[in-house]
C-alpha cells in the first residue's frame, strides 16, 4: 500500500469514528434540549391551570365538559393522590385526525382543588419531535456530512501529502534507477523540508561511500591481476626452460608439462579477469557504428577450422544487417565468446544456427542441457573444468555496458538471444 | 646478433637472458630506467626488449629517445599491462612489436626472429630449413623448388616450429601462437594435434627432410 493512502485511510477512519461519537452526543443533547423546552411549557400550563382552578369555581367541571385537547383530568382518591409523584414522560397518544399514535411529552401530576377539596390526576401533554424521525433525519444529514468531509479530507490530504513528499518520491525513483557500476551519483530533488534535506544528504553520503568502495574494489582487482602477470611470466618462462633442459627424461617432462598446463590455465583465468575488470572499469570507451554481421562472419572465419574439426555446421538465417554503436573489439569479444561457447558445448556433428531477426540476434547450438545460471562468474560444467568459465561473464558485462539484453534458454538447443530492437539501425539487404 | 633486455624483474630478466644465450645471441641487460637509457643511447643493438614500467621512469620515454636518436635496432615492447592504449602508443612511437606478459619463450623467440628478419637488408624473407625454403613475405613454402600447398594455420604452425627448431614447443604456446587467445579450451588440444598430423602428412608426401616430433604429448619439436 502506498504511504499516502496508508496515512490518509487512517486519518479518514479516525475522523469517521470521531464523527460517529460526536453525532451520538449531539443527538442526545438535541433531544434533551427539545424535551427541556417542552417540559417548561407544560409546567407553565400546569401552574396556570392550578391558579385558575383554585380561583374560578366550576373551572374543572367546565373544562371536563369541553374535553380539552391537551389535558386529561381524572378525579382520584386521596390515597392515590398521596403516592402520585409529579413526573415527565414521553408517551404515545392516539390522534384521531392523524389516524395514528403520536409521540407526546406528558406531565403527570396530582392536584387538590382548594374550592371543592377533591383530588384529581392531571396529565398535560404537548406533541414533540418524534425521536425516530429525528434519528433518521440526523443520520441522513450526518452521513452526508461524513461522506463529504471524508472525501474532502481524503482528496485534500492526498494532494497535500503528495506535494509535500514530492522530493521523497523523486528520490525514490532516482534510487530505483541507481546502479553502482554506473558510477554516476544520482540527481537529488530540490526540497526545503528539513527532513528531506537530511535524507538527501544521508543518501548522498551513503552512495558516495559505496561508489568509492566499489571503485576501489574494481581497481584493486585490476591492479592485482596486473601484478600477477609478471610472476606468472617468470614461472612460465622458468618452467619452459626446465622442460627444454630435461626433455630427454620422459617422467620429468610430463611432470613439468602438468605444471605448465596448470600455469597456463591460471594465466588465461587471470587475463580473463583482467579483461572483465577492464570492461567494467570502462576502459573501452571508443565506439563506432559496427556491422554486427561482419563481426560475426569474422568470428566464424576464425573458428571455422575448429568447427570443421568437430564437424559442426554453422548456418546463418535472416536477411537483417544489424548495426550497433559499440566498441569494435568488445563486439568481437562478445560474439567470439558466444560462438566459442556454442562450439565448446556442442557435440560431434552438431549444429550452430545464427539467426538475424528485426529485433534480435539468436545463436543456437545443439548440445546437452547445462546449468541455468549461465551468466554468473565461474559457472562451469563438470565436463570441461579446464575452461575458465569467465567467457559468459565477459559476454554479460559487455552486454550490460551497452544495455543489450541477453537471455539464455534451453529448448532442445542452447539458445542465446541478444535483444537489439531499440538500439539498432536495421539495414535491409540491398537497402 | 646483439640483444638488450630491459626488465626490472630480476628473475624474468635472468630467464630471458639464459634463453637468448641458448639461442646464440649476445645479450646485455638493464634493470632500471637510467642504466637502460644509458645503454640504449651509447650502444647499438639489433633488438631491444623493452619493459614499459621501470623503476625511475617510463619505458615509452626510452623508446621515444631511441627513435629520436635515429637508432635502427628493432624494439619489442614487453608489458604486463596488455592494454590496447599502450600498444597503440608504443607502435606509434616506432616499436616493432608488442608482447604481453606472461608470454611463452618460444613466442618471444618467434617475435625476435620476425623483427630481425624484417630488418634484413636484402628484403627477401627466406628461411632455409633442410630441403625446405620458407618465404615469409609470400607466405609460401617450397620443397626443392616445388611449392607445397598449406592452409593458413598449417603455414603458421610450420613457421612457428621452424623458428623454434630443435626446441620443445609446448602445445599451449603453439595453440596460442596460431589461434590467438581465442583458443582457451583444453579439449581443443586434440584439434591442435589433428592439425599437426595433417601438416606432417603433407610434409611426408612431399618428401620434406624435416620431422615434427611429438614429445610425450607435451609439445612438438621440429628437427632436420
Amino acid at each position: 500500500m502506498k504511504l499516502v493512502n496508508h496515512l490518509i485511510l487512517r486519518i479518514t477512519l479516525f475522523f469517521a469514528i470521531v464523527m460517529l461519537f460526536w453525532s451520538a452526543i449531539y443527538f442526545f443533547l438535541q433531544m434533551k434540549e427539545i424535551h427541556d423546552g417542552n417540559d417548561e411549557g407544560l409546567t407553565n400550563l400546569k401552574q396556570e391551570f392550578i391558579a385558575k382552578a383554585n380561583k374560578i369555581p366550576g373551572f374543572i367541571e367546565k373544562l371536563e365538559d369541553n374535553t380539552p385537547l391537551n389535558i386529561i383530568i381524572k378525579e382520584i382518591a386521596f390515597e392515590e393522590a398521596g403516592i402520585l409523584v409529579e413526573n415527565f414522560t414521553t408517551a404515545k397518544i392516539y390522534f384521531a385526525t392523524e389516524l395514528e399514535e403520536e409521540e407526546v411529552r406528558m406531565l403527570t401530576t396530582a392536584f387538590r382543588c382548594e374550592l371543592t377539596g377533591k383530588y384529581y390526576r392531571l396529565q398535560f401533554f404537548t406533541s414533540t419531535v418524534e425521536s425516530n424521525d429525528l434519528i433518521k433525519n440526523t443520520l441522513y444529514l450526518l452521513s452526508g456530512l461524513w461522506i463529504a468531509l471524508s472525501l474532502t479530507i481524503f482528496i485534500v490530504s492526498k494532494i497535500i501529502i503528495y506535494k509535500a513528499n514530492k522530493s521523497f518520491y523523486k528520490l525514490l525513483n532516482e534510487l530505483k534507477k541507481f546502479r553502482l557500476d554506473n558510477r554516476q551519483i544520482l540527481e537529488f530533488p530540490e526540497t526545503n523540508v528539513k527532513e528531506y534535506l537530511q535524507l538527501n544528504q544521508s543518501v548522498k553520503e551513503l552512495l558516495e561511500k559505496n561508489i568509492d568502495v566499489f571503485n576501489e574494489q574494481k581497481i584493486f582487482i585490476e591492479n592485482t591481476t596486473h601484478e600477477l602477470q609478471t610472476p606468472l611470466a617468470i614461472i612460465i618462462a622458468k618452467m619452459e626452460m626446465l622442460i627444454e633442459k630435461y626433455q630427454s627424461d620422459k617422467k620429468i617432462t610430463e611432470e613439468i608439462s602438468d605444471v605448465l598446463n596448470t600455469l597456463n590455465r591460471m594465466k588465461r583465468l587471470n587475463s580473463n579477469l583482467l579483461l572483465l575488470s577492464k570492461i567494467k572499469n570502462g576502459q573501452f570507451p571508443e565506439t563506432s557504428l559496427v556491422d554486427l554481421r561482419e563481426i560475426i562472419d569474422l568470428v566464424i572465419t576464425d573458428f571455422e577450422d575448429l568447427a570443421a574439426y568437430k564437424e559442426i555446421s554453422i548456418e546463418k538465417e535472416g536477411d537483417y544487417y544489424p548495426e550497433l554503436e559499440i566498441n569494435k573489439d568488445l563486439a568481437y569479444i562478445l560474439f567470439s565468446n558466444l560462438i566459442k561457447n556454442a562450439i565448446a558445448h556442442n557435440h560431434q556433428n552438431g549444429k550452430i544456427i545464427i539467426k538475424y531477426a528485426s529485433d534480435c540476434i539468436t545463436i543456437a547450438n545443439s548440445g546437452n542441457k547445462i546449468a541455468d545460471k549461465v551468466f554468473s562468474r565461474y559457472q562451469n560444467t563438470a565436463a570441461d573444468e579446464k575452461s575458465s568459465g569467465l567467457g559468459l561473464s565477459i559476454v554479460k558485462s559487455i552486454a550490460d555496458l551497452y544495455q543489450l539484453k541477453i537471455t539464455y534458454i534451453y529448448n532442445t538447443m542452447h539458445i542465446f538471444r541478444i535483444n537489439i530492437d531499440q538500439k539498432i539501425k536495421q539495414k535491409r539487404k540491398n537497402g | 646478433m646483439k640483444i638488450l633486455i630491459i626488465e626490472d624483474e630480476y628473475a624474468l630478466l635472468k630467464t630471458m637472458e639464459d634463453f637468448l644465450l641458448s639461442e646464440k645471441y649476445l645479450v646485455e641487460k638493464a634493470a632500471d630506467y637510467h642504466s637502460a637509457m644509458e645503454k640504449a643511447m651509447i650502444y647499438n643493438y639489433d633488438c631491444i626488449l623493452l619493459d614499459i614500467s621501470l623503476p625511475g621512469g617510463n619505458g615509452l620515454k626510452i623508446l621515444d629517445e631511441i627513435k629520436k636518436e635515429g637508432k635502427t635496432g628493432s624494439i619489442i615492447i614487453i608489458s604486463a599491462k596488455n592494454s590496447l592504449e599502450d600498444k597503440i602508443i608504443g607502435l606509434d612511437l616506432g616499436a616493432d612489436d608488442y608482447l604481453a606478459k606472461p608470454f611463452h619463450l618460444s613466442e618471444l623467440n618467434a617475435r625476435i626472429k620476425a623483427v630481425l628478419r624484417r630488418k634484413q637488408s636484402d628484403g627477401k624473407l627466406l628461411l632455409a630449413l633442410g630441403n625446405l625454403s620458407i618465404d615469409f613475405t609470400q607466405r609460401q613454402i617450397c620443397i626443392e623448388s616445388k611449392p607445397l600447398k598449406l592452409n593458413r594455420k598449417e603455414f603458421d604452425i610450420l613457421t612457428f616450429l621452424a623458428t623454434n627448431k630443435n626446441r620443445l614447443v609446448t602445445k599451449e604456446a603453439l595453440a596460442e601462437h596460431v589461434w590467438g587467445d581465442n583458443i582457451d579450451l583444453e579439449d581443443n588440444f586434440d584439434f591442435v594435434y589433428w592439425q599437426v598430423k595433417n601438416l606432417r602428412r603433407k610434409l611426408k608426401n612431399s618428401n620434406a627432410k624435416i620431422t615434427i616430433e611429438n614429445v610425450y604429448g607435451t609439445g612438438y619439436k621440429l628437427t632436420i
